[in-house]
């Protein structure tokens, strides 16, 4: 046990020590050439007590500072009334969360792999402004409590990502893989690029209306998002989420099956406990459709008098990270795949959207299931892109559109850009949205 | 520490290298409806080292300030051996070195007020939200960041400079059936804590708009002409033009800088618009930025012509224009980017009753509520409208998103108003990781442009 939590044990009623440190290989290349490389090794503590009954936090950058345990203290004098405790004993799953591999990689490695995918693509599109950005992170985190939770994992997360701006414009495509061991980029990745970034090469703006739109895995966070905020046991508690009452009834189309997979082995997601020390799992969320239960961290679980199911994690929309507090959240969001194959999806459609990103999600009102975005993908007419989309918008509430879903693609990939890029997902082909365009 | 610092900077083996090392104090008090979610006063230290060394760049944020020294040299080493990859070699722009302190010296201090008062002045607000029945929760949150830095450089710049501010921001969301609105708030959001205090009749006419909108109608979708208040203007100047007017977004988009040559005519002549760090009292103010250059105002837009643009060292270099003084990063843990300050539209001649006036089909947008943009398009909401027809304010509207493309809507800016005002909260989110930056403003009077579209019903 860390010689803090040991430390605070009698001085006040409980303690909860979260500490991390990352080391992190950057590299950076910004129109086809090395732009920079970046090393980090940054090291971050929060610690909260419960002290005379009430909740107080702090955070430092290392664990022995020595007036960490009193920063807190001074936090809770004036802070709300505890509701809840620290995370007890608890045993987690073994979850392979490390590739010494990744761990033993050198900057001189992340370049020598975007000299590779830089040549490929360089060979199809010589002309274009092409960015790739390369990591590599070796991270430790210790999670305990005097209560008894102990948690400490190592983990790597080995990531490539590359895209460009279509020609004259600043919409760019973005594509790339996340591991936790390094990657090679495959030929079909860069194939798809190639072409989708081809597609860009003309526009087509759509006429205002209803039409069809075949959400791509990119594009998934329109989706994940706002429902992660209708299942937020915080948002449920205080009651703002539309899901309020609602487990067992049907929220979304039956072809939707939505499980937080914390515990697959071998992903960069992959958590055996939560950042409270909670133990994670696999956490069905909706199945064909159905809600089947709310995330909680224990403040929110506390609100709703059930346990914490292990989704306190320290995350935010912007930010997040070791100062902010945990809050109810995925881990590693997936929604099932389908059995029709994407590009079968394509061909079937007479005229609709096929959605990459949608710019400007959140200034929308998304907590309530809406989004209206700027439509960042495809015109498709008689089964084929005719152009980027152009001047278009998008928007809908995903517990009123998205009852109605024609079909959903047997393929499924990690969805590494967008605002929640953290789960998976397969094309998704709505029945209609409502579309601004000409 | 900033002698050893300047030492350790003195001995780097690189055509260009800096370090910067700061210690943060953070305070946030955050209430969720009745209930105090959060008093936390906080205190994180760090270090940031870059060299360009051989054509190349490296950069290195670290922890522990006992390995200032051996993160630098290395990093200097990384940059050139980054160098031999690259056969235009990056380089740095000369600039003045700097032996000084700048500090802040606010009317009144936050840094001197005891956590009670603040915890105090954050529960009176909050409390006067939780009054109004219609509402069902709040968000109310007080927020400082004091920020002590020393910036030393291998050229023999060392400056010891500060930066602060606080404020008192929030959400007000209230329901009706199945409707449920939200409204923000914020007060401050500069160096001086005076000016979050005696806000109660601001609060309650925020919160009257938070239940008027609960009998709003969902915005129709569709192309319409618009006016802008001031707070969506400056958010539009911000998201659509001001990002491409930093230096690092068209560094390496040769598309963009193609389109974007000083003296490229961008608007019409009413058009006119600056960032400006030395305003004092707004978000966006700071004397130094953190490459060790003093933030200058930058005239971006002059009679609808593009006649300047933001800089770092690097890319003033690139682009042989002066220096801005506007690279900035949140905290140690980043690398500093090219940063707007406090971005504004200037004011011209026509009045809102005049806008109105001219709209036969449209809709009046208040209030910002964020946005995003990727080149030339962008995306942002606002909190609540009101149809126009026929040169009158018709009803209000709700849920309301826009997007467009920069070039054609800054051409379809067809009135300034003669009202500009400032934004009380700055926010700007750039960079991978994102860096969200809260010490960045925006002003503009009302605007009309000409056509935008809109995602509704």
């Amino acid at each position: 046990m860390h010689a803090l939590i040991e430390g605070a044990r009698g001085s006040v009623d409980q303690a909860e020590l979260y500490w991390s440190r990352r080391r992190e290989i950057h590299v950076l290349y910004q129109n086809y050439r090395l732009q920079q490389v970046e090393e980090n090794d940054l090291s971050s503590v929060a610690l909260r007590v419960i002290d005379d009954g009430r909740l107080g936090s702090t955070y430092g950058v290392f664990p022995d500072r020595e007036d960490l345990l009193d920063d807190a203290r001074t936090a809770a004098r004036y802070g709300e009334p505890a509701t809840f405790s620290f995370a007890p004993a608890a045993s987690y799953a073994d979850v392979r969360t490390y590739d010494g591999r990744t761990a033993g990689l050198t900057s001189q490695d992340l370049v020598d792999l975007c000299e590779s995918v830089k040549g490929r693509i360089h060979n199809e599109l010589p002309d274009i402004p092409l960015f790739i950005r390369c990591r590599a992170e070796t991270s430790e985190l210790l999670v305990e409590s005097t209560e008894g939770a102990q948690g400490e994992i190592r983990a790597t997360d080995f990531g490539i990502g590359f895209g460009a701006p279509f020609r004259g414009v600043g919409i760019s495509i973005i594509k790339g893989e996340r591991s936790i061991s390094p990657l090679d980029v495959d030929g079909a990745l860069i194939d798809e690029f190639v072409e989708w970034y081809r597609w860009g090469d003309k526009t087509s703006t759509p006429s205002t209306g209803r039409l069809p739109v075949l959400l791509a895995p990119e594009a998934a966070f329109l989706v994940l998002l706002p429902l992660l905020m209708g299942v937020s046991g915080d948002l449920v508690s205080k009651k703002t989420s539309p899901l309020v009452d609602r487990i067992g009834q049907p929220i979304l189309s039956e072809k939707l099956t939505v499980i937080d997979d914390a515990v697959a082995d071998g992903d960069p997601n992959a958590r055996p406990f939560d950042d409270e020390g909670i133990p994670c799992g696999a956490h069905t969320i909706v199945e064909n459709g159905v809600l089947k239960d709310y995330i909680l961290d224990l403040r929110s679980g506390a609100a709703l008098d059930r346990p914490s199911n292990g989704h306190g994690f320290k995350s935010a929309l912007f930010g997040g990270g070791t100062e902010a507090s945990p809050t109810p959240w995925f881990a590693n969001p997936v929604i099932e795949a389908g059995e029709e194959s994407w590009r079968d999806l394509v061909k079937g459609l007479n005229e609709g959207l096929l959605i990459t990103n949608g710019m400007g999600f959140h200034s929308g009102n998304f907590p309530q299931g809406q989004f209206a975005v700027q439509a960042v993908g495809y015109h498709v007419v008689g089964g084929e892109v005719i152009g980027r989309l152009d001047r278009t918008m998008i928007s809908g509430n995903i517990y009123e559109d998205l009852r109605a879903v024609r079909a959903v693609s047997r393929e499924r990939r990690r969805a590494v850009i967008g605002l929640l890029s953290i789960g998976s997902a397969p094309y998704i082909l709505v029945d209609s949205l409502q579309v601004a365009g000409k | 520490m900033k002698d050893r610092l300047a030492a350790i900077a003195a001995g780097l083996s690189a055509d260009y290298a800096d370090i910067r090392y700061e210690e943060n104090r953070k305070v946030r008090i955050l209430y969720e409806g009745k209930k105090l979610g959060e008093v936390a006063s906080t205190v994180s230290s760090g270090g940031h080292a870059r060299a360009y060394a051989d054509g190349g760049k490296a950069i290195s944020s670290f922890s522990d300030p006992e390995r200032a020294g051996p993160i630098a040299e290395s990093t200097c080493a990384s940059a050139s051996r980054a160098g031999r990859c690259r056969e235009k070699g990056l380089r740095v722009a000369d600039a003045p070195v700097i032996v000084d302190s700048f500090l802040v010296a606010p009317g009144k201090d936050p840094r001197t007020i005891p956590l009670k008062e603040k915890l105090d002045l954050a529960t009176h607000y909050n409390e006067i939200v939780l009054g109004e029945p219609s509402v069902i929760t709040t968000q109310t949150v007080y927020d400082e960041f004091a920020s002590r830095r020393v910036f030393v450089n291998n050229e023999g710049s060392a400056i010891e400079y500060e930066l602060l501010n606080c404020g008192i921001a929030g959400s007000i969301v209230t329901k009706k059936g199945n409707v449920v609105q939200r409204v923000r708030f914020a007060f401050g959001g500069c160096e001086d804590y005076g000016r979050l205090l005696d806000r109660e009749e601001d609060l309650k006419k925020r919160i009257a708009k938070a239940c008027e909108l609960l009998d709003a109608e969902p915005v129709k979708a569709g192309v319409f002409p618009v006016i802008l208040d001031p707070s969506e203007a400056g958010v539009f100047i911000h998201e659509a033009f001001g990002h491409l007017s930093e230096g690092d977004g068209l560094q390496n988009n040769p598309a963009f800088r193609a389109r974007l040559q000083m003296g490229t005519k961008l608007g019409r002549s009413i058009l006119n618009a600056s960032d400006d760090p030395t305003l004092e009292g707004r978000p966006g103010h700071f004397i130094v930025d953190d490459e060790g250059v003093r933030g200058v105002k930058t005239r971006l837009i002059t009679e609808g012509i593009l006649t300047g643009r933001l800089h770092s060292r690097e890319t003033a270099a690139e682009f042989g224009e002066p220096l801005s003084g506007n690279m900035r990063a949140v905290d140690a843990r980043f690398t500093p980017l090219v940063r707007m300050s406090n971005i504004f539209i200037e004011p011209g001649d026509s009045s809102f009753d005049d806008m109105v006036t001219s709209v036969e089909d449209g809709y009046y947008l208040v209030g910002a509520r964020g946005g995003q943009t990727s080149g030339d398009q962008f995306t942002f909401g606002a909190q609540w409208g009101f149809r126009i027809e026929n040169g009158r304010i018709g009803p209000m509207v709700r849920d309301i998103n826009m997007s467009g493309e920069l070039f054609s809507t800054l051409e379809g800016i067809s009135m300034v108003g003669d009202d500009l005002a400032f934004g009380e909260r700055g926010g700007c989110g750039k960079g991978s990781p994102m860096q969200t930056n809260r010490k960045s403003g925006t002003g503009a009077p009302h605007i009309r442009i000409d056509a935008v579209t809109i995602g509704g019903v």
